[in-house]
C-alpha cells in the first residue's frame, strides 16, 4: 500500500513538474529593474512604449495604434510587463532581440544611428554659420553698378522710366 | 482599337515633346523668334496629344472596354461610375498617364499665357518644360504602358485596389497632389531658363513667383487632405504617421515656401537671385525624388508598390535632372548679380534669410529621416526603422522656432532699423503672447512644447493682424472712411499683402490646432455588449448592436453607437469593419463626430456578430475639424493674393516688348 | 565656374543617388531575423487535440523545423502539404513541429483532420512564443539544429526546393 501511495505521488509530481511555459521577457532581459506601474499612469505608460514599437504586419504603424491582432498581442505583452515592473529600457531591448532593430521606431543612439540624430544638429550649425556669412557679404555693396535699381514689385513701366531717368546709376 | 490609338497618341506626344525641346533650346541659343514659335507650336501639339490620350482612357474606362490593359487591370462592371471615373489614377500606369495629363494641361497653359512676353526667358523654359514631358511620355510609352493589348479580351476587370473605394476623399486628394507636383515643372522651367540666360532679370520675377504659387496651393491641399483621409479612413485616430510617401509630398513643400519668401527678396533687394533659382531647382528635383519614393518599391510604406521597370527609369532621370541642374548652377550662378544689398541683421529680409535657413534644415531633417534605413542598410547591413517619434521630436522645435520667426519677421521693417524701432516693433506683441499661454494654461494644457506654440502663435497674431490692417488704418488715418479704406488698402490695391497675411494667419491656426490637438487627446479602449452604456471623454456612449450590411463590392458589420452629453442624445456612430472581395484582412473604417469644440472618434479592434460584442478605441481630441479648416483658408489667402489687381495688370499690358532679334545682353 | 556650388552639389548628388541605386532590387518588407545563429527560446506547448505537453528542449538531438501557421491564412493552406509529406519522408531524423497562434483550436482540429498530420502542432498562448520568436506575419519556418540553435529562417510558404536547402544546413 505505501509503495502505491509513494508511486502515486512521483507520478504525480512528475507531471506537475512538466508545465505550460511560454517564453518570458525574464529569460532574455533579466529580472524587472523598475517599479510596477498600475492604474491610468499604466494606460500612459503602454499606449507610450507601444508608440514606440513597430507593428511587424502593417506598413510603418506602431503598435499602439494598430488594430492588426499581431499589434494587440505585443501591446499586451507591453502592458503585462510594465505591470510587473519593467523598464522601458527591458521591454525594448526585449522586442529588439526578437525582431531585430527593425521593431524600434526610435532610432538608438547607438553606433551608425546616431547619426540620424546627429546630423540634422550638425546641418543646423553649418547653416547657421553660413547665414552669418551670408548676413555680412550681403551688407556690402555690391561690385557692379550698371545693374536697374531694385523697385516697387510689378511695376514694370515705372521701372523703366527710373531707367531712363537715372541712366544706369545703381 | 482603343488601345492601337492609345499608344500612338502617346508616342506622338514623345516625338512632339522632344522636338520642341530641341527647338526650344535652338531657339534659345540662335535668339531666333520664328524658332521660337515652332517651339510653341509643339508644346501645343504636346498638350493637345497627351490630353487626347487621357480623355481615351478615360472612355475606355467608362465604356468597359477590358482589350485595354489598363482597364482589364482596374476595370470593373460593379463599381458605382465615380470609382470607375477615378480608377484613371489609380494604379501605377494609369496614375503616370495621368501625370501626363497635368503636365500637358500645364504646359499648354503656361505656353499661351506667355505668348509674346519674357522672350528672352521662353526658349529655355520651354525646352526644359518639353524635356520633362518627354521622359514622362516616354515612361507611358514604355515601361508603364497603361495602352497594352489584351487578347482575348476578358469580359470583367477586378476593380480597382479596395481602400481606394472606401472613402470618396480618394477620388479628390491625387488630382490636387498631381497639379501641385506636376506644376513645379513650370517655375523650375523659369528658373533653368534664368540660368542659361545668365540673368534673373526683374521682368521675369512675376511669371516666377506666380508659377511656383499655383502649385504651391494645390500641394498645400493636397498634404490636408491626405492627412485628412488618413484620419478618416485608415482609423488609428492620427491624421500625419512620417510614412515615407507623406514625407514624399512633404518636402518639395517646403522648399517650395523657402522659395515663395526668398523670391520676395529678390523682388525688394535684388539680392538671393542664385539662393532662389536653386530653391525653385530643389523643389522640382524633389517632386521627382517623390515620384521615385512612391512607385519604386524601395521604400517600406503604406503606399507600396512592387518593384519594376518604372523604378530605375524615374531614377535614371533624377540623375540626369539632378546633374543638369549642379552643372547649370555650378556654371551660370555667379552671373546672377545681386541689385542690392542687406543693410542689417534686425531688418526683415534677414528675417527671411532665417526662414529659409529653417525650411531648410526642416527639409533635410525629414529627408535624412526617411533615406536613413537605406544608408544603414548600405553600411553594414542592419534593417532599422525611423519613425514617428523620430520625427516628432526633431520637427516640433523646429516648427515653434519657425512660428516665432513668422511673428517676429513682419514686424521688423524692410532695411535698417534703430534700435528704437525694434522695440518698439517687437516688445508689445509679448503681452499677447503671454495672454495667450495664460487661457492654454487655464484650459488645462500642460505640456510645454504645446504652450510655446500657443504662446508664439498669441505673437505671431499680434504683429499679423497689426500688419494686416495697416494700410486700411493708414488710409483712415488721412481721413478715408472705414469701408472705403478696407476696399481701396486691402481688396483692390494690398492684395498680395493682405492674401499672404491671411495665410499667416491661417499658419498659426493650424500650429496651434496641431499642438492643442495633440497633447489633449484622450485614447480609451473599451469593451461592450449590447445595450451597455459607458462614459468616456464626457459622453456617455452606448452600444446598440452589431449589424451585417451588403454592398455589391462588400460585405461590412457595423457598430451602431448612441452618444449622449449630460441626458440628451447628440448622434449616432457607426464605425465598420468592411470585408472587400480578394482582400484577406477586413478594413475597418472609423465614425467621427465632428464639432468645432472637438472630435469624437470611435474605432473598431473587433466586432463579433453573434455575441453582439465589441471591443472599441475611443478618441477624444479638441480642435481637430480647425487643421483643416486653417489649411484651406490658407489656400485661399494665396489664390486671393494671386488675383490680379486691375491698376497693375493694365500697366503691365503696356510693357510687352520682345528683344529685337540679335540683341545684345544688357543688365 | 563656381567650385563651392559643384563641389557640395556633386557630394549630395553622390551620396543620395547612391543609396537609392543601391535600395534598389532590394525588397524593404524582407526583414531578417536578428535570433538566426542563436538559442532558440524554449518553450512548452499544450498540442492541440491530445492536450499533452510538449517540451522544444526534449527535442534536443536531432534539427528541429518549426512552423508557425493559422488556419486563416491562405499561405499556410499551400504549404501544409509540403510540411506533412517531408516530415514523413525525413522522420525520424528530423522533428517538424507546427506553432499556432491567434487561432480556435476547433479549427485547427478540424483543418488537421480533413488535411492530414504527420507531425505534433502545439497552440500558443496571447501570442507570447511567436513574440519571442519575432513572428510577422504567417507562415514563417525556423530551423533549429542538433543543439537547438537557429540556423536559418524562411517568411512565407514553403516549397519542396527551400526545405530541401535550408535543411541541410541543419543536417550536418
Amino acid at each position: 500500500m505505501g509503495k502505491k501511495i509513494v508511486l502515486l505521488l512521483v507520478v504525480t509530481l512528475s507531471l506537475g513538474a512538466q508545465t505550460l511555459k511560454v517564453p518570458d521577457a525574464a529569460q532574455f532581459v533579466g529580472q524587472p529593474q523598475g517599479t510596477p506601474v498600475t492604474g491610468a499612469q499604466l494606460t500612459r505608460r503602454t499606449n507610450e512604449i507601444g508608440g514606440l514599437l513597430r507593428c511587424p504586419v502593417c506598413q510603418g504603424m506602431s503598435v499602439a495604434d494598430s488594430p492588426a491582432e499581431m499589434a494587440v498581442n505585443m501591446k499586451g505583452q507591453v502592458h503585462e510587463l510594465l505591470q510587473r515592473g519593467y523598464t522601458e529600457e527591458q521591454i525594448l531591448t526585449y522586442f529588439e532581440r526578437s525582431y531585430g532593430q527593425f521593431v524600434l521606431l526610435r532610432p538608438k543612439f547607438e553606433g551608425t544611428t546616431t547619426l540620424v540624430w546627429l546630423l540634422p544638429a550638425v546641418a543646423l550649425l553649418i547653416g547657421a554659420a553660413v547665414l552669418v556669412v551670408t548676413f555680412r557679404r550681403l551688407g556690402r555693396v555690391p561690385a557692379t553698378s550698371n545693374q536697374q535699381p531694385p523697385t516697387a514689385p510689378d511695376d514694370a513701366y515705372l521701372s523703366r522710366v527710373r531707367d531712363l531717368v537715372s541712366g544706369g546709376k545703381s | 482599337m482603343i488601345a492601337a490609338l492609345g499608344r500612338i497618341l502617346i508616342l506622338a506626344s514623345l516625338f512632339a515633346s522632344a522636338a520642341g525641346a530641341l527647338l526650344g533650346f535652338a531657339a534659345g541659343r540662335s535668339r531666333s523668334l520664328d524658332g521660337l514659335n515652332w517651339a510653341r507650336r509643339f508644346a501645343y501639339l504636346y498638350a493637345g496629344l497627351i490630353i487626347g490620350a487621357a480623355f481615351l482612357m478615360e472612355y475606355a474606362l467608362l465604356t468597359h472596354d477590358f482589350s485595354v490593359g489598363y482597364v482589364a487591370q482596374v476595370g470593373s462592371r460593379s463599381v458605382p461610375t465615380w470609382v470607375t471615373i477615378v480608377s484613371l489614377w489609380s494604379s501605377l500606369e494609369g496614375s503616370i498617364l495621368f501625370w501626363g495629363f497635368v503636365l500637358g494641361a500645364y504646359v499648354g497653359l503656361a505656353t499661351y499665357f506667355t505668348r509674346g512676353k519674357y522672350v528672352e526667358y521662353q526658349p529655355d523654359a520651354i525646352g526644359v518644360w518639353l524635356s520633362c514631358a518627354a521622359f514622362f511620355s516616354f515612361l507611358i510609352a514604355g515601361p508603364a504602358n497603361p495602352f497594352l493589348t489584351v487578347s482575348p479580351a476578358p469580359l470583367d476587370g477586378p476593380g480597382p485596389n479596395a481602400l481606394l473605394q472606401n472613402h470618396v476623399l480618394m477620388a479628390i486628394h491625387p488630382p490636387f497632389l498631381y497639379l501641385g507636383y506636376v506644376g513645379m515643372t513650370i517655375p523650375f522651367g523659369f528658373a533653368c531658363a534664368a540660368l542659361l540666360k545668365g540673368r534673373l532679370g526683374h521682368g521675369v520675377l512675376k511669371p516666377l513667383r506666380e508659377a511656383l504659387m499655383l502649385p504651391w496651393i494645390f500641394l498645400t491641399i493636397a498634404i490636408m487632405l491626405g492627412g485628412w483621409w488618413a484620419y478618416e479612413v485608415l482609423g488609428w485616430g492620427g491624421y500625419w504617421a512620417w510614412d515615407p510617401v507623406e514625407n514624399a509630398s512633404l518636402l518639395p513643400w517646403l522648399t517650395a515656401t523657402a522659395a515663395l519668401h526668398s523670391i520676395m527678396v529678390v523682388e525688394r533687394r535684388g539680392i538671393l537671385k542664385g539662393w532662389t533659382v536653386t530653391l525653385v531647382q530643389a523643389t522640382f528635383l524633389l517632386v521627382i525624388l517623390g515620384t521615385f519614393m512612391t512607385r519604386s518599391g524601395v521604400f517600406n510604406s503604406v503606399h507600396s508598390f512592387t518593384q519594376s521597370a518604372i523604378g530605375p527609369t524615374i531614377l535614371a532621370f533624377l540623375a540626369v535632372a539632378l546633374l543638369f541642374c549642379i552643372g547649370l548652377l555650378a556654371f551660370r550662378i555667379d552671373k546672377l548679380e545681386s541689385e542690392g544689398r542687406m543693410e542689417g541683421a534686425a531688418s526683415r529680409e534677414a528675417m527671411f534669410l532665417v526662414n529659409n535657413l529653417l525650411f531648410v534644415l526642416l527639409t533635410f531633417t525629414v529627408l535624412i529621416g526617411t533615406v536613413f534605413p537605406l544608408i544603414v542598410e548600405a553600411l553594414n547591413g542592419k534593417q532599422m526603422s525611423v519613425g514617428r517619434p523620430y520625427f516628432d521630436s526633431m520637427v516640433i522645435p523646429i516648427g515653434a522656432v519657425l512660428l516665432f520667426v513668422l511673428g517676429v519677421g513682419p514686424a521688423l521693417p524692410w532695411g535698417r532699423a534703430t534700435s528704437e524701432q525694434v522695440k518698439k516693433a517687437l516688445l508689445p506683441p509679448l503681452a499677447t503672447a503671454i495672454v495667450f499661454a495664460a487661457v492654454g494654461w487655464f484650459a488645462n494644457i500642460r505640456s510645454f512644447w504645446t504652450l510655446l506654440t500657443i504662446a508664439f502663435g498669441g505673437y505671431a497674431a499680434h504683429v499679423t493682424l497689426g500688419q494686416m490692417f495697416l494700410p486700411m488704418l493708414q488710409r483712415m488715418k488721412r481721413g478715408e472712411a472705414a469701408t472705403t479704406a478696407f476696399v481701396e488698402g486691402q481688396l483692390s490695391r494690398g492684395r498680395r499683402r493682405f492674401g499672404g497675411y491671411i495665410v499667416h494667419a491661417a499658419v498659426m491656426g493650424a500650429f496651434i490646432a496641431i499642438a492643442v490637438s495633440s497633447s489633449m487627446r484622450q485614447q480609451t479602449e473599451l469593451h461592450f455588449t449590447k445595450g451597455q452604456t459607458q462614459k468616456v471623454s464626457g459622453f456617455d456612449l452606448t452600444f446598440l448592436g452589431a449589424d451585417q450590411r451588403s454592398e455589391p463590392h462588400r460585405t461590412s458589420i457595423v457598430g451602431r453607437f448612441a452618444v449622449a452629453r449630460d441626458g440628451k442624445p447628440v448622434t449616432t456612430l457607426e464605425p465598420r469593419m468592411n470585408q472587400y472581395e480578394g482582400m484577406r484582412e477586413p478594413i475597418g473604417t472609423p465614425d467621427v463626430h465632428t464639432t468645432a469644440g472637438g472630435d469624437f472618434y470611435l474605432a473598431l479592434s473587433n466586432i463579433d456578430l453573434t455575441n453582439q460584442t465589441t471591443s472599441i478605441t475611443v478618441y477624444a481630441a479638441p480642435l481637430v475639424v480647425w487643421i483643416w479648416i486653417s489649411v484651406v483658408v490658407m489656400g485661399l489667402g494665396a489664390l486671393f493674393g494671386l488675383v490680379p489687381s486691375r491698376r497693375r495688370a493694365a500697366a503691365a499690358s503696356q510693357v510687352r516688348e520682345p528683344l529685337p532679334e540679335g540683341a545684345t545682353e544688357t543688365a | 565656374m563656381n567650385r563651392t556650388v559643384l563641389f557640395v552639389g556633386v557630394a549630395i548628388a553622390a551620396v543620395l543617388l547612391g543609396i537609392l541605386f543601391l535600395g534598389l532590387g532590394k525588397n524593404p518588407n524582407d526583414i531578417r531575423s536578428p535570433l538566426i545563429g542563436k538559442q532558440a527560446p524554449s518553450f512548452t506547448l499544450r498540442e492541440v487535440g491530445t492536450g499533452r505537453l510538449v517540451d522544444l528542449a526534449t527535442l534536443k538531438g536531432k534539427p528541429v523545423v518549426l512552423n508557425f501557421w493559422a488556419t486563416w491564412c491562405a499561405p499556410c493552406w499551400e504549404e501544409h502539404p509540403v510540411l506533412v509529406a517531408n516530415a514523413r519522408m525525413f522522420e525520424p531524423n528530423v522533428q517538424f513541429l507546427g506553432v499556432v497562434f491567434q487561432d480556435e483550436e476547433s479549427k485547427i482540429l478540424n483543418f488537421l483532420q480533413q488535411r492530414g498530420s504527420s507531425y505534433p502542432t502545439v497552440v500558443d498562448d496571447k501570442g507570447k512564443t511567436a513574440i519571442a520568436y519575432g513572428i510577422g506575419g504567417v507562415p514563417e519556418t525556423f530551423f533549429l539544429d542538433a543543439n537547438g540553435v537557429i540556423a536559418a529562417k524562411h517568411n512565407g510558404p514553403m516549397s519542396p526546393d527551400i526545405l530541401q536547402a535550408n535543411l541541410q544546413k541543419v543536417m550536418r
